[in-house]
């Protein structure tokens, strides 16, 4: 009955009782929010981030290094020479050195030179369909990307150079779809992989033409020269895994000892990234108690407000028998009720945007989040949320214990 | 059944003071006086809503001033009816609801009486209908039911009639006469409203001091 008393005093009152829910479920979204994409982003980052101990390329940017080979989200560092890397394959600390070679891609999504181990050992795929690729231009597309761009084993197409929309388009090496990877959650998802042999056939042809080549005409054909004399075959990175936890304390500074190469370690790279991106987060958790503190402050007004309409209703119940107990439980069941549906909508809310941005990612930058993820964190924001939503309600609710019977039964006569 | 003492009421420097009462079970008093001689405190203090300065008031042997807060509040609402000059009722909620209220409130529940008092009102067509669309004179008689969902020993009513023309005014006195007639509770009504004079064998005046 006094739930029933609860709901319908809430009913009758739209208008300030929908703010308070809206403000309430909107404080709630945006900090379930950024708990959703935070901690979808960091499992994603150090699920990938973790399968490689160490990369190793160009000289350039370290945190450049680990987004293009092993996020594949920025552009390639530059290029090395797969001879100075042998002394890193042979190396008795390496578990396995895993080269690869970025540059072209197809319709948005990467084309990855590299070895059959790429899929095998490093990210454990397997195949739904087809065979893993044997010879040049053979290609397995992981599972996104068969999926996204609907392609099947036969496939043909060209690859364009550059990861932004085509270019530039080499036509005349026609890739071939041979397998297709089950979906596995990680980066792979979203890549075509390919032996380096396409890599270099393709960009063979084309004279070294590219964004990475930056050398001058004149250059271009001695280079070109040299590279038909010595067979030189270029690489953009390579990955490694350690055999023993010594690689890590040894690897890093052989490699960085050298004049052209450079070490970046994912783990440390993405921490740093994290750290970085921090400080927003705060900001806009802050946002978000901003407007928390809105929400408290309008479920305050929102049933002051109502007491002052209803200061003789409660001195009515009085004189019919009810406590003060009784009549500081019907308010406190006010505000649960408020804050119980402002907390369910904002719960709701946070999980469909999370959807929609997840949509968004996934649209644009082949990044794959849910709306279907749940963290164990927002139970406690929600009840947090909840329980704040009845201590707004307490002030009132006292007020209303306080109230002198007679006094408010004649003031309203 | 409601014996009183000595009663009195200080309001700043006024001090009020009552005569003493002594009614049986069933009795039906008038109490009258201008307005300021105390009428409404008289029935607060016998309902219990305000404590007296100084005097005692006894309720079935009870002595309602030795009362907890929490027990007073109960006690109240299982033996005593009000009703009001204005009818006040929750406004969120509809007839029915309101008088079921009433009985939650003491922990009791017989929505079957609730029905039976619907009908001897005549109301029992409107019990869903939004309290707030009723007339004045349905409103009057819903709080005179009210009153009595709890099948309370006394019925106090504050002014119940002056609010109302001649024709609400007899059927609204006569409703309650014969409804505490009927459930044998004790009735005692305070007013100025001449026209009940005549219609009651108990009487008190109460002047200004």
């Amino acid at each position: 009955m006094l739930i029933k008393l609860g709901w319908k005093n809430i009913v009758k009152r739209p208008l300030s009782s929908g703010l308070s829910m809206v403000l309430l479920s909107s404080s709630l979204m945006i900090i379930l929010l950024s708990i959703l994409i935070k901690d979808q982003l960091e499992d994603r980052f150090f699920e990938n981030a973790n399968k490689v101990d160490l990369v190793v390329g160009a000289k350039g940017s370290r945190l450049q290094l680990v987004l293009c080979n092993v996020f594949h989200v920025d552009k390639p560092t530059g290029n090395i020479n797969i001879k100075d890397l042998e002394f890193l394959s042979n190396h008795p600390f390496v578990k396995s050195a895993i080269p690869i070679s970025l540059g072209d891609s197809y319709k948005t999504f990467r084309i990855v030179g590299t070895k059959i181990s790429f899929v095998k050992d490093l990210y454990k795929s397997s195949l739904i369909k087809g065979k893993l690729f044997e010879k040049s231009l053979e290609v397995v597309a992981g599972a996104g990307v068969a999926k996204k761009l609907n392609l099947k084993i036969g496939d043909t197409f060209f690859g364009s150079h550059g990861i932004e929309e085509s270019l530039h388009n080499h036509d005349h090496f026609e890739y071939k779809i041979v397998g297709i990877l089950n979906f596995s959650g990680d980066v792979i998802d979203n890549l075509l992989i390919t032996p380096l042999e396409s890599v270099w056939d393709v960009h063979h042809d084309e004279k070294q033409k590219g964004s990475f080549d930056l050398r001058t005409k004149s250059d271009e054909k001695h280079h070109h020269h040299i590279d038909e004399h010595t067979n030189k075959k270029e690489i953009t990175s390579i990955l490694i895994n350690y055999k023993s936890g010594r690689g890590k304390f040894t690897i890093p500074s052989i490699v960085n000892k050298k004049d052209k190469l450079i070490a970046a370690e994912p783990a440390i790279e993405i921490q740093q990234l994290l750290d970085l991106v921090q400080p927003i987060i705060k900001v806009i958790n802050i946002l978000a108690f901003f407007i928390l503190g809105l929400a408290i402050f309008s479920i305050i007004i929102t049933l002051l407000n109502s007491m002052k309409d209803r200061y003789y209703e409660i001195a009515m119940m009085r004189v019919a028998g009810a406590s003060q107990s009784t009549i500081l439980i019907t308010i406190l069941i006010e505000g649960f009720i408020i804050s119980l549906i402002g907390a369910l909508i904002g719960f709701i809310l946070s999980h469909l945007f999370m959807s929609l941005i997840a949509l968004y990612l996934s649209n644009n930058f082949h990044y794959e989040l849910t709306g279907f993820y749940f963290a164990t964190t927002e139970i406690w924001v929600i009840l947090f949320t909840i329980v704040i939503g009845m201590i707004s309600a307490i002030f009132p609710a006292i007020s209303a214990y306080k109230i002198d019977i007679s006094r408010n039964l004649k003031s309203n006569i | 059944m409601i014996v009183t003492k000595n009663l009195s009421i200080k309001y700043g420097n006024n001090v009020i003071r009552f005569p003493d009462i002594n009614l049986e079970q069933g009795n039906q008093l008038l109490i009258t006086g201008k307005s300021g001689s105390g009428k409404t405190s008289f029935l607060n203090l016998l309902g219990g809503l305000v404590n007296p300065s100084c005097g005692t008031i006894e309720i079935n042997n009870k002595e309602i001033g030795l009362l907890s807060k929490k027990k007073l509040d109960s006690f109240r609402g299982q033996n005593i009816g009000f009703v009001f000059q204005t009818p006040h009722f929750i406004k969120s909620l509809d007839v029915q609801d309101n008088l079921f209220l009433n009985q939650f409130l003491v922990g009791c529940q017989d929505k079957k009486y609730i029905e039976e008092l619907l009908i001897k009102v005549n109301l029992k067509a409107k019990r869903y209908s939004n309290i707030n669309y009723l007339s004045e004179g349905e409103k009057q008689r819903v709080s005179i039911i009210r009153a009595l969902v709890n099948r309370p020993k006394i019925v106090l009513a504050d002014e119940p009639t002056s609010a109302l023309d001649d024709e609400s005014c007899n059927s609204v006195i006569e409703l309650l006469k014969s409804l505490s007639k009927e459930t044998n509770s004790t009735l005692v009504i305070v007013t100025h409203d001449h026209r009940l004079k005549s219609r009651f064998k108990k009487h008190i005046l109460l002047n200004v001091n």
